[in-house]
């Protein structure tokens, strides 16, 4: 009992137990937080990483290749596979409502089989939503307000088909779907909602136009892009002035920022991928030439989506070994026409993301090392903080010896001092991780618009939002963490109070 | 048989590289329910005597022998010499010696938590009863919430004594439990440790250079630079 009663005793006495507390306390918090903000990075990478892809892409970047249609058709009757859409992956310029023109990635998608494969139905930004955003106290969501022409469920359609009507003409015409920071008109607020914001445009006098521009009404973007020959050489580039149907928000910086989704039939048509006659040269026909054939459509990527749940890492790769067959079997039906088998690039999603997971997974080890290193030093702060009290203690040893407590006695009641110091201070440090960690962005964001400081940049961090999940594990971990480097910090003092012979210990002063 | 038989005790203390005897060859006898007081001056090796009986401190190799009831305490374990510490030898010291984050009634259980290990929590109700009793009796019955610091030291005395007094020790040894007292509390502090005798026929052996103090014992032998005078 006296082993239970005096570390509690001891606890509430002093302020030098309860700095060693405090020094636990800081250290759970930081590492817990650390490992916390860095794990769950590395989740919203693993988990944003098949958002735009599916779990598997068949790819032959540039040049493309014909008969899709057919490998989608023999993928889709794979057992495993839910279902395929085409894509066509470009690099081109968008000249946009400011007048600054951007480089933007091209995916040319086909709304529907695209959705099917993606996440694309669920980032679509410009919707209806019946309630604001959790965050959004104030409920100036635009989503929430009344549009003048059109409902927002026709919007999202707008954006799911990749196309909008021409109020002029009264016809559909194919657009694009932008990320939502691509224009530069849509600025986040704290609430995590977008609102378009006001244009300014220089006049030639001198003075300035301004207006407040909606992408998703009547924002129109000139889309160029550089089609190759056949010999992959860029011929004229190809522009058109496109409508914006919608904007996406995947969370992914990266993706919101630079890549931008148009209509396949209008990309197949620019880049010269589009289905077009084969033609021969013929001195005897009066234009030179003649048509001997039809070249078919062609894309570049063929994204596939599996039946299981395949974003777990390393669960993509049997999915990716049926894909390959089925390209196998696809390429002896096409041969000459298509990527032989052995050529062609089929990635999972893990692939096409490992540099940035392997690069996040080091990082994360390296941090955590780092920080239980620095957690050492609560070792070394408990050492010296115990060895100090033993010191002014030695007299208190010495009647517990004289009373007749043992040596392995007087030695647990300082680890279990060692011990309460370390719960107390795991206790309250893990608690102080879960309120940094469960309010990280609120604090991130006072922390910018009061001092001006941004820790989690997107355009470094990828994701507009920290990471605010505590896993329990690593909660579990690092509590008991805290409590053994206490523990261990005890072991030396205690087998130095232990030690002290009693009637030398009583005569101390 | 003699409760206590102490024969030919050696214990030689080290300053540096230099050996210093302090004591040098003590014979003692103390019969059981005796009181006996040993009467010495400052350095005569009164209290090293009294921490060897007590199994505080262990004589010179070859130094002798301490029996007390039949049982050799320079042949016993270190866990044995635990044990006898805290069951059967009630220690009070001339500077108290509480612990100071405990309170009064704390202090006091501190000697049963330790005695009875795991035990203690099934005894507890009956133990903090006899903790009572006993403070009671010594007159702090209204002390039992207070720390040491905000006692004076006639009470810190009978805390001290409440504690070596509750688990109910054959054998008492106090190292001059009037030393650091006026006069006037001496003396109730003595008429306290008679009282308690009186009770339960405890053998006593009380160190002291007071000639007052020893006189209340049964027996007074003198020590002279570690040789106890006949």
């Amino acid at each position: 009992m006296y082993i239970l009663l005096l570390p509690l005793k001891y606890l509430t006495s002093k302020i030098m137990p309860l700095l060693a507390a405090v020094a636990v306390l800081l250290c759970t918090m930081t590492v817990l937080t650390v490992w916390s903000v860095m794990g769950g990075f590395l989740d919203m990478l693993i988990g944003s990483g098949r958002t735009m892809t599916g779990d598997v892409v068949v790819a032959w970047p540039n040049s493309g290749f014909p008969h899709y249609q057919d490998l989608i058709k023999r993928l889709e009757k794979d057992p495993e596979v839910e279902a395929a859409a085409p894509m066509i992956e470009s690099y081109g310029m968008l000249g946009l409502p400011t007048g600054r023109p951007e480089t933007v990635q091209i995916r040319g998608v086909d709304g529907e089989s695209f959705a099917r494969v993606t996440g694309f139905a669920d980032i679509l930004w410009w919707r209806p939503i019946d309630k604001p955003l959790p965050k959004d106290s104030e409920g100036d969501d635009l989503r929430l307000r009344k549009l003048r022409t059109l409902s927002w469920e026709q919007v999202y359609q707008n954006g799911l088909s990749l196309s909008r009507v021409n109020p002029k003409t009264g016809e559909a015409e194919g657009g694009a779907v932008l990320g939502i920071a691509v224009s530069g008109i849509n600025s986040r607020r704290a609430s995590g909602v977008f609102e378009p914001s006001v244009i300014f445009r220089n006049r030639s006098d001198g003075t300035f136009d301004s207006s407040y521009d909606f992408m998703p009404v009547g924002g129109m973007v000139t889309l160029t892009l550089l089609p190759l020959d056949d010999s992959g050489k860029p011929t004229d580039t190809a522009s058109r002035i496109i409508p914006v149907a919608n904007e996406y928000h995947s969370g992914q910086f990266e993706l919101d920022d630079k890549v931008s989704l148009v209509r396949l039939d209008i990309v197949q048509k620019m880049l010269k991928m589009d289905e077009s006659p084969r033609v021969v040269d013929d001195p005897t026909s009066p234009d030179g030439f003649r048509i001997v054939g039809v070249n078919p459509a062609k894309v570049t990527h063929v994204l596939v989506r599996g039946k299981g749940d395949y974003s777990k890492l390393g669960a993509s790769g049997p999915l990716a070994a049926r894909v390959r067959m089925a390209y196998a079997e696809f390429a002896a039906a096409h041969p000459g026409e298509v990527p032989h088998s052995e050529d062609i690039r089929i990635l999972t999603w893990e692939d096409l993301n490992s540099t940035m997971i392997g690069a996040v997974q080091k990082e994360t080890s390296l941090v955590l090392f780092l920080f239980s290193m620095v957690s050492l030093v609560s070792v070394i702060l408990v050492l010296s903080i115990f060895w100090a009290m033993i010191s002014e203690k030695t007299r208190d040893i010495g009647i517990l010896r004289a009373i007749g407590a043992s040596r392995s006695g007087v030695a647990w009641v300082w680890l279990g001092y060692g011990l309460t110091i370390g719960i107390t201070g795991s206790i309250l440090g893990l608690a102080g991780a879960f309120a940094i960690v469960r309010n990280i962005n609120p604090i991130h964001e006072w922390l910018g618009e009061a001092m001006g400081i941004v820790i989690w940049d997107p355009r470094i961090y990828y994701f507009t939002n920290i990471p605010s999940k505590v896993e329990t594990s690593h909660a579990v971990i690092v509590g008991i963490g805290g409590v053994l480097s206490c523990f261990v910090g005890a072991i030396i003092p205690a087998v130095r109070a232990a030690a002290m012979h009693p009637v030398r210990a009583l005569r101390f002063e | 048989m003699a409760m206590v038989e102490v024969r030919n005790l050696k214990k030689t203390y080290k300053l540096g590289r230099v050996g210093v005897p302090v004591l040098r060859g003590v014979n003692f006898e103390c019969a059981e329910g005796e009181c006996v007081a040993i009467l010495g001056a400052s350095g005569s090796g009164k209290s090293t005597l009294l921490h060897l009986i007590g199994g505080l401190d262990r004589p010179d190799k070859d130094g002798g022998s301490i029996v007390v009831e039949g049982k050799d305490l320079t042949r016993m374990s270190a866990g044995a010499m635990d044990d006898y510490r805290s069951g059967r030898v009630g220690f009070v010291f001339q500077f108290y010696h509480l612990l100071p984050e405990l309170t009064v009634l704390e202090n006091v259980l501190i000697a049963p938590m330790v005695h009875q290990g795991l035990g203690y929590t099934g005894a507890r109700h009956e133990i903090r009863k006899r903790a009572l009793n006993t403070l009671e009796t010594l007159g702090l019955g209204h002390r039992l919430r207070h720390k040491p610091a905000e006692l004076s030291g006639g009470e810190r005395q009978r805390v001290a004594i409440g504690r070596a007094l509750i688990n109910q020790p054959r054998l008492f040894l106090a190292d001059e439990p009037t030393g650091n007292l006026d006069r006037e509390t001496g003396q109730k502090i003595l008429d306290a440790i008679m009282e308690f005798r009186r009770r339960s026929s405890q053998t006593m052996i009380i160190v002291t250079h007071d000639d007052a103090t020893a006189a209340r014992a049964d027996r007074v032998v003198r020590i002279r630079d570690g040789v106890l005078e006949s």
